[in-house]
Protein backbone atom coordinates (compact mmCIF):
# COMPACT_ATOMS: atom_id res chain seq x y z
CA UNK A 1 0.00 0.00 0.00
CA UNK A 2 2.84 2.41 0.33
CA UNK A 3 4.28 1.87 -2.60
CA UNK A 4 0.30 3.00 -4.25
CA UNK A 5 0.73 5.93 -1.58
CA UNK A 6 4.07 7.06 -3.10
CA UNK A 7 2.74 6.39 -6.88
CA UNK A 8 -0.02 8.74 -6.31
CA UNK A 9 1.58 11.74 -4.47
CA UNK A 10 4.28 11.52 -7.74
CA UNK A 11 1.00 11.50 -10.15
CA UNK A 12 1.23 14.96 -12.09
CA UNK A 13 -0.81 16.40 -15.23
CA UNK A 14 1.80 14.97 -17.47
CA UNK A 15 1.72 11.24 -16.30
CA UNK A 16 -1.21 11.28 -16.13
CA UNK A 17 -1.84 12.03 -19.60
CA UNK A 18 0.63 9.55 -20.47
CA UNK A 19 -0.81 7.13 -18.94
CA UNK A 20 -4.52 7.85 -20.23
CA UNK A 21 -2.71 7.73 -23.61
CA UNK A 22 -1.60 4.31 -23.37
CA UNK A 23 -5.04 3.18 -21.69
CA UNK A 24 -5.89 4.50 -25.15
CA UNK A 25 -4.03 2.61 -27.37
CA UNK A 26 -4.64 -0.63 -25.89
CA UNK A 27 -8.33 0.09 -26.33
CA UNK A 28 -7.86 1.17 -30.14
CA UNK A 29 -5.27 -1.74 -30.68
CA UNK A 30 -7.45 -4.03 -29.32
CA UNK A 31 -10.75 -2.50 -31.62
CA UNK A 32 -8.33 -3.33 -34.62
CA UNK A 33 -7.00 -6.90 -33.20
CA UNK A 34 -10.98 -7.56 -33.03
CA UNK A 35 -11.46 -6.46 -36.77
CA UNK A 36 -8.60 -8.58 -38.04
CA UNK A 37 -10.15 -11.38 -36.35
CA UNK A 38 -13.12 -10.91 -38.03
CA UNK A 39 -11.89 -10.72 -41.55
CA UNK A 40 -9.33 -13.57 -40.88
CA UNK A 41 -12.36 -15.72 -40.00
CA UNK A 42 -14.35 -14.74 -42.98
CA UNK A 43 -11.48 -15.29 -44.92
CA UNK A 44 -11.19 -18.39 -43.97
CA UNK A 45 -14.42 -19.47 -43.95
CA UNK A 46 -14.98 -17.88 -47.91
CA UNK A 47 -18.09 -15.36 -46.71
CA UNK A 48 -15.91 -11.93 -47.03
CA UNK A 49 -16.50 -11.07 -50.74
CA UNK A 50 -19.83 -11.98 -50.75
CA UNK A 51 -21.35 -9.21 -50.61
CA UNK A 52 -19.45 -7.37 -53.71
CA UNK A 53 -20.92 -7.59 -57.22
CA UNK A 54 -18.84 -9.16 -59.97
CA UNK A 55 -17.48 -6.69 -62.98
CA UNK A 56 -20.15 -7.61 -65.47
CA UNK A 57 -23.41 -7.12 -63.29
CA UNK A 58 -21.66 -4.19 -62.13
CA UNK A 59 -21.65 -2.90 -65.45
CA UNK A 60 -24.96 -3.80 -66.59
CA UNK A 61 -26.78 -1.63 -63.75
CA UNK A 62 -24.22 1.27 -63.88
CA UNK A 63 -25.97 4.52 -64.03
CA UNK A 64 -26.79 6.50 -67.26
CA UNK A 65 -26.96 10.08 -67.94
CA UNK A 66 -27.72 10.78 -71.24
CA UNK A 67 -30.15 12.98 -72.26
CA UNK A 68 -33.21 12.02 -73.75
CA UNK A 69 -33.13 8.74 -71.68
CA UNK A 70 -33.63 7.80 -67.53
CA UNK A 71 -30.78 6.47 -65.67
CA UNK A 72 -31.75 2.77 -66.73
CA UNK A 73 -31.51 3.87 -70.02
CA UNK A 74 -34.96 3.53 -70.88
CA UNK A 75 -36.57 6.09 -73.04
CA UNK A 76 -39.65 8.01 -71.75
CA UNK A 77 -42.31 8.29 -74.19
CA UNK A 78 -41.60 5.07 -76.17
CA UNK A 79 -44.49 3.88 -76.94
CA UNK A 80 -46.69 7.67 -77.58
CA UNK A 81 -45.82 7.64 -80.65
CA UNK A 82 -46.66 4.25 -81.80
CA UNK A 83 -49.97 3.33 -83.65
CA UNK A 84 -52.35 0.03 -83.07
CA UNK A 85 -54.37 -1.67 -85.30
CA UNK A 86 -57.57 -2.01 -84.07
CA UNK A 87 -58.79 -5.32 -84.46
CA UNK A 88 -62.31 -5.06 -84.20
CA UNK A 89 -62.57 -2.14 -87.17
CA UNK A 90 -59.70 -2.34 -88.19
CA UNK A 91 -58.73 1.34 -87.81
CA UNK A 92 -55.11 3.06 -86.87
CA UNK A 93 -55.11 4.13 -83.16
CA UNK A 94 -52.87 5.99 -80.81
CA UNK A 95 -51.23 3.70 -78.60
CA UNK A 96 -52.23 5.91 -75.25
CA UNK A 97 -56.03 6.33 -76.93
CA UNK A 98 -56.12 2.54 -77.52
CA UNK A 99 -57.77 1.08 -74.57
CA UNK A 100 -60.36 3.51 -74.55
CA UNK A 101 -61.20 2.94 -77.95
CA UNK A 102 -61.53 -0.81 -77.35
CA UNK A 103 -63.69 -0.25 -75.05
CA UNK A 104 -65.82 1.72 -76.90
CA UNK A 105 -65.40 -0.60 -80.56
CA UNK A 106 -66.30 -3.30 -78.97
CA UNK A 107 -69.09 -2.43 -76.73
CA UNK A 108 -67.82 -3.46 -73.67
CA UNK A 109 -67.00 -2.06 -70.32
CA UNK A 110 -68.44 0.07 -67.49
CA UNK A 111 -68.80 3.69 -69.71
CA UNK A 112 -69.72 1.46 -73.03
CA UNK A 113 -73.00 -0.32 -71.36
CA UNK A 114 -74.18 3.03 -69.83
CA UNK A 115 -74.18 5.12 -72.68
CA UNK A 116 -76.22 2.23 -74.86
CA UNK A 117 -78.57 2.15 -72.42
CA UNK A 118 -79.29 5.60 -72.11
CA UNK A 119 -79.44 5.73 -75.74
CA UNK A 120 -82.13 3.28 -75.48
CA UNK A 121 -84.12 5.12 -72.56
CA UNK A 122 -84.09 8.55 -74.61
CA UNK A 123 -84.38 6.57 -78.26
CA UNK A 124 -87.62 4.89 -76.37
CA UNK A 125 -89.06 8.16 -75.25
CA UNK A 126 -88.98 9.76 -78.96
CA UNK A 127 -89.41 7.19 -81.50
CA UNK A 128 -91.62 4.85 -79.53
CA UNK A 129 -94.72 5.93 -82.00
CA UNK A 130 -92.45 5.89 -85.26
CA UNK A 131 -90.36 2.99 -85.09
CA UNK A 132 -89.70 -0.41 -83.45
CA UNK A 133 -87.80 -1.16 -80.88
CA UNK A 134 -85.74 -3.27 -82.62
CA UNK A 135 -84.77 -0.82 -85.19
CA UNK A 136 -83.57 1.56 -82.35
CA UNK A 137 -81.42 -1.05 -80.53
CA UNK A 138 -79.85 -1.72 -83.75
CA UNK A 139 -79.35 2.04 -84.52
CA UNK A 140 -77.98 2.29 -80.39
CA UNK A 141 -76.01 -0.99 -80.90
CA UNK A 142 -73.97 -0.58 -84.71
CA UNK A 143 -73.19 3.11 -83.86
CA UNK A 144 -70.32 2.67 -85.18
CA UNK A 145 -70.13 0.77 -88.11
CA UNK A 146 -73.64 2.34 -89.66
CA UNK A 147 -73.26 6.04 -89.36
CA UNK A 148 -75.58 7.77 -91.75
CA UNK A 149 -76.67 5.13 -93.64
CA UNK A 150 -79.44 3.61 -91.79
CA UNK A 151 -81.82 6.57 -90.93
CA UNK A 152 -81.96 10.13 -91.76
CA UNK A 153 -82.32 10.75 -88.21
CA UNK A 154 -79.55 8.93 -87.38
CA UNK A 155 -76.61 9.93 -84.62
CA UNK A 156 -73.29 9.96 -86.12
CA UNK A 157 -71.77 10.80 -82.82
CA UNK A 158 -69.51 9.14 -81.19
CA UNK A 159 -68.93 11.03 -78.63
CA UNK A 160 -71.03 11.00 -75.23
CA UNK A 161 -72.21 14.29 -74.28
CA UNK A 162 -71.76 12.80 -70.79
CA UNK A 163 -67.83 11.43 -70.79
CA UNK A 164 -64.75 13.62 -69.75
CA UNK A 165 -63.48 13.78 -73.38
CA UNK A 166 -66.78 15.54 -74.30
CA UNK A 167 -66.01 18.78 -72.36
CA UNK A 168 -61.96 18.63 -73.72
CA UNK A 169 -63.30 18.94 -77.15
CA UNK A 170 -65.48 21.37 -76.50
CA UNK A 171 -63.25 23.66 -75.06
CA UNK A 172 -60.86 23.36 -77.65
CA UNK A 173 -62.86 23.43 -80.43
CA UNK A 174 -65.70 25.73 -79.44
CA UNK A 175 -68.19 23.06 -79.12
CA UNK A 176 -68.20 22.53 -82.99
CA UNK A 177 -68.38 18.55 -82.11
CA UNK A 178 -71.15 18.72 -80.06
CA UNK A 179 -74.39 17.69 -81.40
CA UNK A 180 -75.30 20.54 -82.82
CA UNK A 181 -73.84 20.10 -86.06
CA UNK A 182 -76.35 17.34 -87.40
CA UNK A 183 -79.88 18.51 -87.84
CA UNK A 184 -81.04 15.36 -87.96
CA UNK A 185 -79.52 14.34 -84.62
CA UNK A 186 -80.98 14.75 -81.08
CA UNK A 187 -78.29 14.68 -78.44
CA UNK A 188 -77.88 11.32 -75.78
CA UNK A 189 -77.48 13.64 -72.90
CA UNK A 190 -80.65 14.65 -70.36
CA UNK A 191 -81.56 17.42 -72.42
CA UNK A 192 -83.10 17.30 -75.84
CA UNK A 193 -82.07 19.96 -78.60
CA UNK A 194 -85.37 21.71 -79.36
CA UNK A 195 -84.49 23.60 -82.34
CA UNK A 196 -83.63 19.92 -84.22
CA UNK A 197 -87.26 18.61 -83.15
CA UNK A 198 -90.43 18.64 -85.88
CA UNK A 199 -93.47 20.13 -84.58
CA UNK A 200 -94.74 16.28 -84.61
CA UNK A 201 -92.11 15.16 -82.32
CA UNK A 202 -92.12 18.21 -80.23
CA UNK A 203 -95.42 17.19 -79.01
CA UNK A 204 -94.61 13.74 -78.54
CA UNK A 205 -91.99 14.80 -76.55
CA UNK A 206 -93.77 17.36 -74.51
CA UNK A 207 -96.47 14.60 -73.36
CA UNK A 208 -94.56 12.84 -71.83
CA UNK A 209 -91.31 14.58 -70.74
CA UNK A 210 -91.12 17.75 -68.56
CA UNK A 211 -89.76 19.58 -71.79
CA UNK A 212 -88.95 22.39 -69.69
CA UNK A 213 -85.82 24.65 -71.12
CA UNK A 214 -82.42 24.75 -69.02
CA UNK A 215 -81.45 28.60 -69.23
CA UNK A 216 -77.83 26.85 -69.33
CA UNK A 217 -77.75 24.63 -71.48
CA UNK A 218 -80.73 25.40 -73.83
CA UNK A 219 -81.54 22.17 -73.52
CA UNK A 220 -85.33 20.44 -72.91
CA UNK A 221 -85.65 18.67 -69.75
CA UNK A 222 -85.95 15.05 -70.16
CA UNK A 223 -87.35 14.02 -66.98
CA UNK A 224 -90.69 12.66 -65.99
CA UNK A 225 -93.52 14.82 -66.20
CA UNK A 226 -93.61 15.45 -62.31
CA UNK A 227 -89.22 16.46 -62.39
CA UNK A 228 -89.03 17.89 -58.98
CA UNK A 229 -86.54 20.75 -60.61
CA UNK A 230 -89.30 22.56 -62.75
CA UNK A 231 -92.50 23.58 -61.97
CA UNK A 232 -95.91 22.85 -63.54
CA UNK A 233 -95.81 26.79 -64.35
CA UNK A 234 -92.72 26.17 -66.30
CA UNK A 235 -94.11 23.08 -68.21
CA UNK A 236 -97.10 24.99 -69.23
CA UNK A 237 -94.79 28.19 -70.69
CA UNK A 238 -92.93 25.79 -72.75
CA UNK A 239 -95.56 24.16 -73.91
CA UNK A 240 -97.43 27.19 -74.92
CA UNK A 241 -94.25 28.37 -76.34
CA UNK A 242 -93.78 25.81 -78.77
CA UNK A 243 -97.29 24.60 -79.40
CA UNK A 244 -99.29 28.26 -79.57
CA UNK A 245 -101.74 28.80 -76.38
CA UNK A 246 -104.11 25.73 -77.37
CA UNK A 247 -101.61 23.55 -76.44
CA UNK A 248 -102.47 20.84 -74.93
CA UNK A 249 -101.08 21.01 -71.37
CA UNK A 250 -99.19 19.25 -69.17
CA UNK A 251 -101.50 17.28 -66.80
CA UNK A 252 -103.60 16.23 -69.75
CA UNK A 253 -100.52 14.47 -70.90
CA UNK A 254 -99.90 12.83 -68.37
CA UNK A 255 -102.24 9.94 -69.06
CA UNK A 256 -101.96 6.01 -69.94
CA UNK A 257 -102.14 7.46 -73.41
CA UNK A 258 -99.02 8.98 -74.95
CA UNK A 259 -100.78 10.19 -77.99
CA UNK A 260 -100.65 13.82 -78.78
CA UNK A 261 -103.60 15.35 -77.81
CA UNK A 262 -105.00 17.48 -80.35
CA UNK A 263 -107.89 19.91 -80.19
CA UNK A 264 -110.08 18.11 -82.03
CA UNK A 265 -109.05 15.16 -80.17
CA UNK A 266 -110.13 16.65 -77.25
CA UNK A 267 -113.69 17.91 -78.21
CA UNK A 268 -114.25 14.25 -78.89
CA UNK A 269 -112.92 13.66 -75.16
CA UNK A 270 -115.21 16.26 -73.88
CA UNK A 271 -118.11 14.72 -75.56
CA UNK A 272 -117.49 11.58 -74.36
CA UNK A 273 -117.15 13.14 -70.86
CA UNK A 274 -120.62 14.28 -70.51
CA UNK A 275 -121.90 11.32 -71.23
CA UNK A 276 -120.12 10.54 -67.84
CA UNK A 277 -117.56 7.89 -69.40
CA UNK A 278 -115.48 5.82 -67.69
CA UNK A 279 -113.15 7.11 -65.56
CA UNK A 280 -110.29 6.08 -67.55
CA UNK A 281 -110.72 9.12 -70.04
CA UNK A 282 -109.94 11.63 -67.27
CA UNK A 283 -107.11 13.82 -69.07
CA UNK A 284 -106.74 15.94 -65.89
CA UNK A 285 -105.96 13.06 -63.38
CA UNK A 286 -102.61 12.34 -63.12
CA UNK A 287 -101.95 8.47 -63.73
CA UNK A 288 -101.14 8.25 -60.27
CA UNK A 289 -103.89 10.09 -58.73
CA UNK A 290 -106.80 8.81 -61.60
CA UNK A 291 -107.57 5.81 -59.19
CA UNK A 292 -107.07 7.97 -55.72
CA UNK A 293 -109.55 10.88 -56.19
CA UNK A 294 -113.11 10.61 -55.59
CA UNK A 295 -115.75 9.99 -58.18
CA UNK A 296 -117.10 12.53 -58.87
CA UNK A 297 -114.15 14.73 -57.83
CA UNK A 298 -112.77 13.44 -60.85
CA UNK A 299 -115.65 13.72 -63.02
CA UNK A 300 -116.00 17.30 -61.95
CA UNK A 301 -111.97 17.51 -62.91
CA UNK A 302 -112.34 15.80 -65.97
CA UNK A 303 -115.50 18.60 -67.35
CA UNK A 304 -113.17 21.19 -66.68
CA UNK A 305 -109.60 19.98 -68.48
CA UNK A 306 -111.28 19.78 -71.64
CA UNK A 307 -113.21 22.76 -71.34
CA UNK A 308 -110.20 24.79 -70.71
CA UNK A 309 -108.18 23.31 -73.42
CA UNK A 310 -110.53 23.89 -75.83
CA UNK A 311 -111.12 27.61 -74.43
CA UNK A 312 -107.88 28.50 -73.59
CA UNK A 313 -108.39 30.00 -70.93
CA UNK A 314 -107.41 29.63 -66.48
CA UNK A 315 -103.74 28.47 -67.88
CA UNK A 316 -102.58 28.14 -64.53
CA UNK A 317 -105.30 25.85 -63.82
CA UNK A 318 -103.78 22.52 -64.78
CA UNK A 319 -100.49 23.26 -63.27
CA UNK A 320 -102.04 23.70 -59.98
CA UNK A 321 -104.41 20.71 -60.69
CA UNK A 322 -101.38 18.09 -60.19
CA UNK A 323 -100.89 16.57 -56.75
CA UNK A 324 -102.95 19.18 -54.62
CA UNK A 325 -106.51 18.21 -53.84
CA UNK A 326 -107.19 22.05 -52.64
CA UNK A 327 -109.43 23.97 -55.43
CA UNK A 328 -107.48 25.76 -58.11
CA UNK A 329 -106.90 29.14 -59.21
CA UNK A 330 -109.83 31.81 -59.36
CA UNK A 331 -110.70 31.39 -62.36
CA UNK A 332 -111.90 28.09 -61.99
CA UNK A 333 -115.47 28.97 -60.10
CA UNK A 334 -116.56 30.92 -63.21
CA UNK A 335 -116.39 27.92 -65.95
CA UNK A 336 -117.66 25.96 -62.92
CA UNK A 337 -120.79 27.99 -63.32
CA UNK A 338 -120.81 27.88 -67.22
CA UNK A 339 -120.84 23.70 -66.89
CA UNK A 340 -123.52 23.73 -64.39
CA UNK B 1 10.73 3.79 -13.76
CA UNK B 2 9.80 1.22 -11.19
CA UNK B 3 7.15 3.30 -9.80
CA UNK B 4 5.74 4.36 -13.19
CA UNK B 5 6.00 0.70 -13.87
CA UNK B 6 4.22 -0.37 -10.69
CA UNK B 7 1.91 2.51 -10.85
CA UNK B 8 0.76 1.36 -14.61
CA UNK B 9 0.15 -2.07 -13.33
CA UNK B 10 -1.76 -0.96 -10.44
CA UNK B 11 -4.06 0.59 -12.65
CA UNK B 12 -4.75 -1.47 -15.04
CA UNK B 13 -5.48 -3.80 -12.21
CA UNK B 14 -8.12 -1.50 -11.43
CA UNK B 15 -9.28 -1.13 -14.81
CA UNK B 16 -10.13 -4.82 -14.77
CA UNK B 17 -11.03 -5.32 -11.69
CA UNK B 18 -13.51 -2.84 -11.59
CA UNK B 19 -14.70 -4.05 -14.81
CA UNK B 20 -13.96 -0.22 -16.43
CA UNK B 21 -11.79 -2.15 -19.23
CA UNK B 22 -15.16 -3.54 -20.76
CA UNK B 23 -16.86 -0.88 -20.46
CA UNK B 24 -14.46 1.62 -22.24
CA UNK B 25 -13.83 -0.69 -24.94
CA UNK B 26 -17.41 -1.42 -25.56
CA UNK B 27 -17.61 2.36 -25.62
CA UNK B 28 -14.50 2.84 -28.34
CA UNK B 29 -16.18 0.28 -30.23
CA UNK B 30 -19.38 1.87 -30.16
CA UNK B 31 -17.80 5.46 -31.58
CA UNK B 32 -15.43 3.79 -34.10
CA UNK B 33 -18.67 1.75 -35.67
CA UNK B 34 -20.52 4.98 -35.71
CA UNK B 35 -18.45 7.22 -37.18
CA UNK B 36 -17.40 4.69 -40.28
CA UNK B 37 -13.98 3.48 -38.54
CA UNK B 38 -15.24 0.13 -39.08
CA UNK B 39 -16.41 0.05 -42.66
CA UNK B 40 -12.97 1.93 -43.74
CA UNK B 41 -10.72 -0.22 -41.75
CA UNK B 42 -12.54 -3.09 -43.60
CA UNK B 43 -12.72 -1.38 -47.33
CA UNK B 44 -8.44 -1.39 -46.60
CA UNK B 45 -8.70 -4.70 -45.95
CA UNK B 46 -10.08 -6.26 -48.40
CA UNK B 47 -7.66 -3.78 -50.63
CA UNK B 48 -4.63 -5.56 -48.80
CA UNK B 49 -6.01 -9.11 -48.80
CA UNK B 50 -6.85 -8.59 -52.76
CA UNK B 51 -3.30 -7.67 -53.51
CA UNK B 52 -1.90 -10.55 -51.52
CA UNK B 53 -4.06 -12.58 -52.46
CA UNK B 54 -6.99 -14.56 -50.91
CA UNK B 55 -4.54 -17.89 -49.67
CA UNK B 56 -1.91 -16.11 -48.83
CA UNK B 57 -3.88 -14.56 -46.11
CA UNK B 58 -5.73 -17.82 -44.76
CA UNK B 59 -2.23 -19.80 -44.99
CA UNK B 60 -0.18 -17.73 -43.77
CA UNK B 61 0.33 -16.03 -40.27
CA UNK B 62 -2.28 -13.99 -38.40
CA UNK B 63 0.13 -11.89 -37.47
CA UNK B 64 1.07 -10.62 -40.73
CA UNK B 65 -2.40 -9.15 -41.24
CA UNK B 66 -2.23 -7.49 -37.73
CA UNK B 67 0.41 -5.67 -38.39
CA UNK B 68 -0.34 -4.21 -41.32
CA UNK B 69 -3.54 -3.40 -40.62
CA UNK B 70 -3.26 -2.29 -37.05
CA UNK B 71 -1.19 0.79 -38.15
CA UNK B 72 -3.64 2.00 -40.53
CA UNK B 73 -6.25 1.32 -38.27
CA UNK B 74 -4.77 3.77 -35.33
CA UNK B 75 -3.78 6.25 -38.17
CA UNK B 76 -7.54 6.13 -39.26
CA UNK B 77 -9.48 7.10 -35.77
CA UNK B 78 -11.05 10.36 -35.76
CA UNK B 79 -9.98 12.89 -33.96
CA UNK B 80 -13.24 13.33 -32.31
CA UNK B 81 -13.90 9.39 -30.76
CA UNK B 82 -9.90 9.54 -29.83
CA UNK B 83 -10.57 12.93 -27.51
CA UNK B 84 -13.42 11.90 -26.07
CA UNK B 85 -11.91 8.39 -24.98
CA UNK B 86 -9.17 10.31 -23.70
CA UNK B 87 -10.99 12.51 -21.48
CA UNK B 88 -12.43 8.91 -20.12
CA UNK B 89 -9.06 7.92 -19.61
CA UNK B 90 -7.93 10.56 -17.67
CA UNK B 91 -11.19 10.22 -14.88
CA UNK B 92 -9.82 6.88 -14.28
CA UNK B 93 -6.68 6.68 -12.31
CA UNK B 94 -7.96 9.75 -10.82
CA UNK B 95 -10.94 7.68 -9.99
CA UNK B 96 -8.94 5.50 -8.66
CA UNK B 97 -6.36 7.01 -6.82
CA UNK B 98 -9.12 9.04 -5.00
CA UNK B 99 -10.18 5.69 -2.62
CA UNK B 100 -6.47 4.73 -2.54
CA UNK B 101 -5.74 8.58 -0.73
Amino acid sequence: MKMEEMSLSGLDNSKLEAIAHEIYTDLVEDACLGLCFEVHRAVKCGYFFLDDTDPDSMKDFEIVDQPGVDIFGQVYNQWKNKECVCPNCSRSIAASRFAPHLEKCLGMGRNSSRIANRRIASSNNMNKSESDQEDNDDINDNDWFYGSEKKAKKRKSDKNPNSPRRSKSLKHKNGELSSNSDPFKYSNSTGINYETLGPEELRTLLTTQCGVISEHTKKMCTRSLRCPQHTDEQRRTVRVYFLGPSAPLPEAEGSVENDSFDVAESQALMSRLQWDGSSDLSPSDSASSKTSTNNSESRKTKKKKPHLSLVGAAPGLSSNKKKKPKPPAPPTPSIYDDIN
Amino acid sequence: MNKDAQMRATINKKLIETGEQERLKELLRAKLIKCGWKDQLKAHCKNVIKEKGLEHITCSNFDDLVAEITPKGRALVPRLCEEGTFSKNKNFPCSVCQPLR
